[in-house]
């Protein structure tokens, strides 16, 4: 399931999928890492550099807001896309 | 490209030949040229930032570390060794303050040599735009750069300028999956009767592994730095060939030399060639 990363502020759980737009080069990627990995509940995050994506695993029993997720990724120097659930699919 | 890196001093010498100067360029655009042609047939990935040229990009090792180079100088009239402390730090994610602290040891030959801090720097930058795509980022700043005469310049060779100085630059820089472009152009206003200067540099990077997070990268780079001094004084203008490693998240080894084009110092007073060996630690 696709959202619009700009108007839906549905509760984030799961895996899911973020497209990450400038994300073009390895060394610049450090504080997006540090960035979401501050929000309370992310359990793990990878970087795919290829497909201008970020992997957020959310734990189990734990929603993030998707508000908080977007506004993690601007502070960090980048521009937020769409977000896909990947447990829906 | 750092003016400090080209007036230092001016004595005697005993000189190169220029044949061999002509000699040592062949051979070195030869070399280029030929790595060039080699990595435009290779799938390429992103890569870091320039070693000579200044990035529009304020992120990770750029805006949350330190970075610290020594520049091997040889002159015709003298050895010089210049360690040069560079901090940044972002206080949004659109602005940077910072501070450049140089360490200079120059000796002229037949004369006593000098060591000591050099004129410390102040800049600022601020972004102007940021264009984001997929695997692509095109942003810009402006930077300005305070020079303070902290150098003492009682003594020769002068460890500073004696002038306050201020640069004001623009950055730009286009970065794909694939390459990355930068280009800089700044003009150099100096006081006490120094020439002004029109500072140019551009930058090519090509990474040669593949890319991932956290980064194993190993890039290399191509750059013209250039520098039109006033007063009829001239211009300098550096083919600077370099390579990079970049050691996961947050440790980053470069090294590159520049090689003179053209030259304006005084005759055997000018630059062989400048080496420069550093590294960039992300620590915020």
């Amino acid at each position: 399931m696709t959202m619009n990363a700009q108007t839906d502020t549905s509760p984030l759980e799961g895996k899911i999928t973020i497209e990450v737009d400038g994300l073009a080069c390895p060394f610049c990627a450090y504080g997006l890492e540090k960035n979401l990995k501050e929000i309370d509940g992310v359990e793990s995050i990878g970087i795919n550099i290829d497909e201008g994506s970020v992997l957020l695993v959310i734990a189990k029993g734990k929603q993030i807001s998707e508000n908080t997720v977007l506004e993690k990724i601007k502070e960090a120097g980048f521009t937020p896309g769409t977000i896909k659930k990947e447990s829906d699919e | 490209m750092d003016i400090m890196d080209n007036d230092f001093f001016g004595s005697h010498n005993d000189g190169y030949k220029l044949s061999s100067r002509l000699l040592t360029y062949q051979v070195t655009s030869k070399i280029f040229l030929t790595i060039l042609t080699v990595l435009l047939g290779l799938e390429m990935k992103a890569q870091g930032p320039p070693i000579f040229t200044d990035t529009p990009i304020m992120l990770g090792v750029q805006g949350r570390g330190v970075r610290t180079f020594g520049n091997i100088i040889s002159k015709e009239n003298a050895k010089a060794y210049k360690q040069v402390l560079v901090v940044p730090y972002n206080i949004t994610r659109k602005w940077q303050v910072g501070t450049i602290v140089p360490y200079l040891s120059i000796s002229p030959e037949g004369t006593s040599s000098s060591s000591g801090f050099g004129d410390l720097k102040v800049f600022t930058k601020y972004q102007l735009y940021q264009k984001d795509g997929k695997g692509t980022t095109l942003r810009g700043l402006v930077k300005l750069t305070e020079t303070f005469p902290t150098g003492n310049s009682s003594k020769m060779p002068t460890l500073g300028s004696d002038a306050y100085q201020t640069t004001l630059s623009l950055v730009n820089g286009y970065v794909t999956t694939k390459y990355g472009i930068y280009g800089e152009v700044g003009y150099n206003i100096a006081g006490n009767n120094l020439p002004d200067n029109l500072i140019y540099n551009i930058a090519i990077g090509y990474p040669l592994l593949p890319q991932k997070y956290p980064p194993n990268q190993l890039n290399v780079f191509l750059e013209l730095n250039g520098n039109y001094v006033f007063d009829d004084v001239g211009n300098n203008l550096f083919l600077s060939p370099g390579i990079q490693y970049i050691a996961g998240r947050k440790l980053l080894f470069e090294s590159g030399i520049q090689i003179p084009l053209t030259d304006a110092s005084p005759t055997n007073q000018q630059t062989n060639y400048i080496v420069r060996i550093g590294t960039r630690i992300l620590i915020f």
